[in-house]
């Protein structure tokens, strides 16, 4: 009976989905995360009578015809990319991005990866480091005698040394952005990594044209609202109790027919 | 007398037909721009299998064809700019999915490496002039509710947005997508409208399919039972016609 594997395949797309959103609200308080919905499409049709088909030797055609559906498959999990909140930290190397962008993080095997995270530290030798103590590309490299930094809107890093009245320019940070910001793939740590869906990174200035300003001292909460998220939880359960009485209702029609005796 | 049998079957048939259909509704329930369908049901008149000259003949239950309701359904709000809904019954996206023109209701968008307009399954979204070809660098796009996609103030392009005049000329492919089987052409939806930023979901309404689905498993239960009793009584005449004495 095609109604027991249409109903799983109902099933399996609803898991799928409880996974995404699980995974969502479990990132609600990680810093630059960006949501995921899980889109569905329906699976291919059976033509059990072709519309259009020839109805009797006077030229009558069939108005309708009868497809038959197999279920349905997820058709993709995406990124959605809209801006999570700014939340003031007060910290001294946090980074927010207010528009479009990543920060370029250069991994230990050389590879350059993307975040929005912009939770950053300096390490011994006092480069611009996140989280993990990977660098964040271009190099930026903090005094030891530093007293004061200041990062303004457009990326310049500025430094008072003790002593000095006028702050001196350390370095500016860059942005990357992309053509197809959800065709990057996910790396966890707050990172992604560049594919050929995404296209390659076109690198600029914070502030300039197609891309964000930097906010210093506050860092881009996720962008996962509670509610929208609790209220697909509970759809996707419903939808999944629904599909499991679809199996029941074809397992208890097959046992009755298998019970007619002869 | 097999007549009630045959009868039965054919009921039995379609009723295991209306519960692929229905299974197929309720695991869609929740698909982007899915439009829910109906086994459509008529009486087929038939033979006899004995006694054709004193009784008229019986009627057998025929599947005629699959109804779909392209009635709109519910906009969700998912806050992307490449998320598109139709607010307009019966009008579609326009797409080239490579083998020529298909058309959708899922306007979950996405842009390729060159920043062509794509569906997810990599059909391209067909404009006024062909492709859409974004440069994400000029802003981000806004599409207003007659489909024109604007950057930065400017127009660059617009949504093709359109309909037929019988949507039983429509064929379902499968992901969303619609293929035209006959040759009704097209026409431009000028009354529906593009919501940027928004999602259509699926009009399914899932009490109505568990109702279905209820009154299908009953009404196979009780064809089931009256082939039985058909059965029946054709073994006990048997029994009794066949007992001498």
């Amino acid at each position: 009976m095609r109604a027991l594997r249409t109903a799983a395949s109902g099933m399996a797309a609803q898991q799928l989905n409880v996974e995404v959103i699980s995974n969502n609200i479990a990132n609600m308080n990680t810093v630059g995360f960006k949501r995921q919905r899980a889109e569905f499409q329906d699976l291919l049709y059976q033509n059990v009578e072709r519309m259009g088909a020839q109805s009797s030797a006077q030229g009558t055609v069939v108005p309708t015809g009868i497809q038959i559906g197999a279920g349905v498959k997820a058709g993709s999990v995406y990124r959605i990319t809209d801006q999570g909140s700014p939340t003031q930290t007060g910290g001294r190397y946090d980074l927010a991005i207010d528009g479009r962008g990543y920060f370029q993080i250069l991994l230990p095997s050389g590879e350059t990866a993307f975040t929005r995270a912009g939770n950053f530290s300096v390490n011994g030798e006092g480069q611009l480091v996140t989280d993990d103590g990977y660098a964040v590309q271009p190099n930026i490299s903090i005094p030891q005698d530093a007293v004061d930094v200041t990062i303004s809107k457009s990326g310049q890093v500025q430094v008072t040394t003790a002593g000095e009245t006028e702050p001196s320019v350390v370095g500016q940070l860059e942005l990357a952005s992309f053509f197809n910001e959800a065709g990057l793939e996910a790396i966890g740590d707050n990172l992604l990594m560049e594919t050929a869906a995404s296209g390659a990174a076109n690198v600029g200035t914070p502030g300039e044209v197609g891309f964000g300003q930097l906010l210093h001292g506050y860092t881009e909460a996720s962008n996962v609202d509670a509610v929208s998220e609790i209220s697909a939880l509970i759809i996707a359960q419903r939808a999944y109790e629904m599909n499991s009485k679809v199996i029941t209702t074809a397992d208890q029609m097959l046992s009755v027919s298998a019970q007619v005796k002869s | 007398m097999e007549n009630a049998a045959y009868v039965g079957l054919s009921r039995q048939m379609t009723l295991r037909r209306e519960l692929d259909v229905v299974a197929n509704n309720i695991a869609n329930a929740d698909t982007t721009g899915f439009k829910v369908e109906q086994l459509l049901l008529g009486a087929e008149v038939g033979e006899r299998a004995r006694n054709a000259f004193v009784r008229p003949g019986v009627s057998f239950v025929l599947d005629n064809g699959v109804g779909r309701d392209y009635g709109q359904a519910a906009l969700e709000q998912t806050n992307r700019n490449l998320d598109f809904a139709i607010e307009g019954e019966g009008a579609f996206f326009k797409l080239n999915d490579g083998a020529g023109e298909a058309y959708t209701r899922d306007g979950a968008f996405t842009l390729d490496p060159e920043g062509r307009l794509m569906t997810e399954g990599g059909a391209a979204v067909q404009g006024d002039a062909g492709d859409i070809i974004l440069d994400r660098s000029l802003g981000e796009p806004a599409v207003a509710a007659d489909g024109t996609i604007s950057q930065n103030g400017e127009p660059v392009g617009r949504l093709s947005v359109v309909r037929f005049d019988v949507l039983a000329a429509l064929e379902k492919g499968g992901d969303g997508l619609y293929h035209n089987a006959s040759n009704a052409v097209a026409i431009e939806a000028n009354d529906a409208q593009v919501r940027q930023g928004m999602l259509e979901g699926s009009n399914v309404n899932p009490i109505l399919e568990i109702t279905n689905l209820i009154e299908i498993q009953r009404a196979y239960e009780s064809v089931t039972r009256m082939i039985e009793n058909a059965n029946d009584l054709s073994r006990r005449s048997v029994e009794r016609l066949g007992r001498v004495g």
